[in-house]
């Protein structure tokens, strides 16, 4: 963190130090871009950076202040039409659209920035030279320039494209969606018809059940939150024991034909996911198979007798309750054979003159597995466990598959905020957005659970590494 | 901004002084229209594009028909209004949706362009039955052509299981299913199914201009009927043994293990009934229900199926056209011979091959008992979670004041402002 910070400041000064000790080729950089490159007879740089100058020039005057002027208010003119009954055409007028400008301004203001940051690396770049010809060295043609990308300076060149992908396509996505959780983009100002403006932290104030219009959103927001982190916590630690134990299992030597007893596991890998969930999902339905064979043998009977059960049938995935405890042994049946595979491999690795020692030391199996198996796989599947549980946090498809269409809340707090239960945040996110519209409020919830998952992981693998965690293992 | 009023109103004059006249010239630009159908109607609408081009050989069309399926249009088109196909089918329960997106254009802004085909708006409303019209209306505009009328739902049953007399009525369908050792199905966890049984006792539901629902449910009735004990006469059917409450969209699949008499289902599943039922295949309106010592007939949702036009679409007159064009009486009527749909044109209602099809027949029976649901998108939730407490009897049916408690808190979640 401080040396990011070191390095800004590093820049600044430097920016600095090349404006005021430069000469006037330097000087004039700072309006023409190519000054510093053409006065250095570096003529080629001198017309890129003059060609990359006029594109930002054109981009703002053409592009850019058509929509950053509106930025502050989102657009103002509604869209308007008049039908022309000569030529059968609607004609509509100049109208705005707030999801447009807002795209189309951050876009500007990442280009904005980019140019700023050349404009200024500019500026250094041609007071080095200017140092250079004063110190009587070589100055590089522009054919040496070139050359350097594809030797010394190649990283840069490998890096350029997946850098520009990560910007237009995940970085200005997200800085939409925050922007977007502070307006009201909802139904009722949906673009291109409707405007929507900036309502400052609104949603987030009806998110936590202040000052919202309905109480039941915080209600149940703090629900699915606590159902969120309870799944997350239970599928990552229940498929991570159950891989480790399976595994184990597997290696033992007493354990007869385990490549067989493997691929088995691995056979659920194979089948996609989608498909078992959902034929899963049709065995335990109110009216599944498994409900059939239960009240076949008495069982549904039994429970109803001692009271467990109200209805004439076992509501695995549409009782609360049974359908949180059977979420998570379904998911345990299909995460264990992942954590079965890593844990395999991590077990193959195990340093085997510790093993060695331990034995003629005449520790005990449980002994091994205390002292050297678990702290060795802890200390080596540890990263893969933070991002399991943040990959929980976000398993969206276990729990659609396994409960939309089936589970029906019958708590009509939740329903009045289109909630249910078993409902992750993103699950509920999904549905706000999907079915209602509503992605200020998708927003808002969308920047919580990438908080919660931020915070976790940072102190999770903060924790993780602190110190010199490899040296205390070994 | 002022300059763009000034257009806008030089335009509108010019519209209204260009009005009278009506000739509008075979120009030579190719008029470019998208058009999104159902999958399985493809065929057909090719067929209807064909001859709408020979209706005006004059005129260049270059027209694209892309597949939507009616039940999703909505997502898909609310996706990116300005980018979706000038002319779609849509069922009726997305037109308020559609609307408040600019997606639909206001057909009575735009229905002089019928005069190309030699007719006006008003034969449009006069031709189709009066409930499809005021279903495409909001605040007294036409959004949309009726296309056709079996999106609602009656009563499939075994008639060599029950007789007609045991149709007539829940309680006694219900004790002959029992003495055959079958069920019933109907979907209760469903805003549009359960209502059915409110909209019977003279409950309504309003929607308002922000989107919001209002609703009476939990007072009582013009007809004298309070919320509570229609909510009673529901626990009471769902209580019965006889009784299966089906998840939504889940009664083909009952159907088809063999284990219901009867159920509560609309024409698409006309093939599965027919399938099971064979011989015994029949279809009736609804029955009615029991509130004390009175009999209540059962309403049910009147759902339709519609052509809009893009309100974001530049050809919007020949896209009108062309939508009243396949939403005639002459394209209902391919559309009943080929697809099975039931129209809503009112000649073709009256025709005896309508007449004959067992379904259409059926829901022609309980259109008189129909209503058109005017809700807003908060009324699903809390409508679903009301009908499932029902079916699984969370409330006890003598608890009055639990009863209440959850028809209130139903209205509560269902008219709550849109935050």
């Amino acid at each position: 963190m401080a040396s990011f910070f070191k390095a800004i400041g590093e820049f600044f000064a430097d920016f600095g130090t090349a404006v005021s000790k430069g000469d006037f080729a330097v000087k004039l950089s700072l309006l023409w871009m190519g000054a510093g490159y053409a006065r250095r007879k570096q003529y080629v740089k001198a017309v890129i950076m003059t060609i990359v100058e006029i594109a930002l020039i054109v981009f703002t005057f053409k592009f850019a202040m058509e929509y950053v002027p509106k930025f502050a208010t989102l657009g103002t003119v509604q869209m308007e039409k008049v039908f022309n009954m000569k030529t059968m055409k609607s004609e509509f007028n100049d109208y705005d659209n707030s999801f447009t400008i807002l795209l189309f301004s951050l876009f500007s203001f990442v280009v904005w920035f980019a140019g700023a940051v050349v404009w200024m690396r500019n500026v250094v770049n041609v007071y080095e030279l200017q140092k250079l010809e004063e110190a009587g060295k070589h100055i590089n043609t522009f054919r040496e320039d070139f050359h350097s990308y594809t030797e010394e300076k190649f990283h840069i060149t490998l890096l350029t494209l997946p850098v520009l992908g990560i910007v237009i396509f995940t970085f200005i996505p997200i800085l939409l969606l925050i922007f977007v959780a502070f307006t009201n983009y909802d139904q009722q100002h949906m673009p291109p018809k409707s405007l929507f403006s900036w309502v400052g932290f609104q949603n987030f104030l009806s998110l936590f059940g202040g000052g919202g219009l309905t109480t039941t959103f915080g209600y149940a927001f703090v629900r699915v939150l606590g159902w969120t982190l309870v799944w997350a916590l239970f599928a990552t630690f229940t498929t991570y024991i159950g891989g480790i134990l399976l595994s184990l299992l597997l290696n033992s030597k007493k354990t007869r034909m385990p490549k067989l007893w493997r691929t088995l596991f691995i056979v659920t890998i194979a089948v996609p996911q989608f498909v078992s969930l959902l034929l899963v999902r049709n065995f335990f339905a109110n009216n599944g198979i498994v409900n059939t064979i239960c009240s076949n043998i008495g069982l549904t009977g039994f429970l109803q007798h001692i009271g467990l059960v109200s209805n004439n049938y076992i509501p695995f995935l549409s009782g609360p309750g049974w359908a949180h405890v059977m979420i998570i042994l379904i998911n345990i049946w299909i995460g264990v054979p992942y954590q079965m595979l890593i844990a395999t491999g991590v077990l193959m690795n195990l340093p085997s003159d510790q093993l060695e020692s331990a034995r003629v030391d005449g520790a005990t199996p449980f002994q091994v597995f205390r002292k050297i198996t678990m702290p060795y796989l802890l200390f080596v599947t540890g990263p893969a466990l933070v991002t399991d549980f943040v990959k929980n946090i976000n398993n969206f498809n276990v729990i659609y598959l396994l409960t939309e269409d089936v589970y029906t809340t019958t708590n009509q707090a939740m329903a009045s905020s289109q909630a249910k239960e078993v409902d992750l945040l993103v699950t509920w996110l999904f549905r706000l957005t999907q079915d209602y519209y509503n992605y200020k409020m998708a927003s808002a919830i969308g920047i919580i659970v990438f908080i919660i998952c931020a915070v976790f992981t940072l102190v999770a693998f903060n924790r993780m590494i602190k110190g010199d965690r490899e040296g205390t293992y070994q | 901004m002022k300059t763009t009023k000034k257009v806008l109103a030089t335009m509108l004059a010019m519209a209204v002084a260009a009005a009278p006249a009506v000739s509008v010239s075979a120009a030579d630009e190719t008029i470019k229209l998208t058009v999104w159908g159902a999958e399985e109607d493809q065929t057909l609408l090719n067929e209807l594009t064909e001859k709408f081009k020979a209706a005006y050989p004059d005129f260049n069309f270059d027209i694209q028909i892309g597949v939507e399926s009616e039940s999703t249009a909505k997502d898909t088109i609310l996706t990116d209004v300005e980018a979706a196909a000038d002319v779609y089918s849509f069922a009726s329960d997305q037109l308020f949706d559609l609307v408040k997106a600019g997606a639909l254009a206001n057909l009575d802004e735009v229905g002089e362009a019928l005069q190309v085909a030699g007719k006006t708006l008003d034969d449009v409303k006069n031709a189709n039955v009066e409930a499809s019209v005021e279903a495409a209306s909001y605040d007294g505009n036409l959004y949309a052509f009726p296309r056709s009328g079996d999106n609602g739902y009656f009563l499939y049953y075994d008639s060599s299981v029950l007789t007609e007399e045991d149709v007539a009525s829940w309680d006694s369908l219900l004790a002959a299913a029992e003495k055959a050792g079958k069920k019933v199905g109907m979907t209760y966890a469903s805003g549009w199914y359960n209502a059915s049984f409110f909209y019977g006792a003279g409950f309504t539901t309003g929607l308002n201009d922000d989107g919001t629902t209002t609703m009476d449910w939990n007072g009582t009735s013009p007809d004298g009927i309070s919320g509570v004990e229609v909510a009673q006469a529901m626990l009471n059917i769902a209580a019965n043994p006889a009784f299966m409450a089906v998840a939504d969209g889940d009664i083909s699949n009952q159907l088809a293990t063999g284990d219901l008499c009867a159920c509560v289902s609309g024409t698409w599943d006309a093939i599965t009934a027919q399938d099971i039922y064979g011989d015994g295949y029949a279809a009736t309106k609804l029955p009615t229900y029991t509130v004390g010592d009175k009999q209540v007939q059962q309403g049910s949702v009147a759902g339709y199926k519609f052509v809009g036009v893009n309100g974001f679409s530049e050809n919007t007159g020949w896209a009108t056209v062309y939508a009243d064009f396949i939403s005639n009486e002459e394209s209902q009527q391919t559309f009943f011979d080929q697809r099975e749909s039931g129209p809503t044109n009112k000649n073709i209602i009256e025709s005896d091959a309508v007449k004959a099809n067992v379904a259409i027949a059926a829901l022609a029976q309980q259109s008189q008992y129909s209503s058109v649901q005017n809700v807003g998108g908060k009324f699903w939730d809390p409508a679903k979670t009301f009908g499932e407490m029902l079916a699984q009897g969370s409330v006890a049916a003598e608890d009055t004041a639990a009863i209440q408690e959850t028809l209130d808190n139903l209205v509560e979640g269902a008219t709550a402002p849109i935050e």
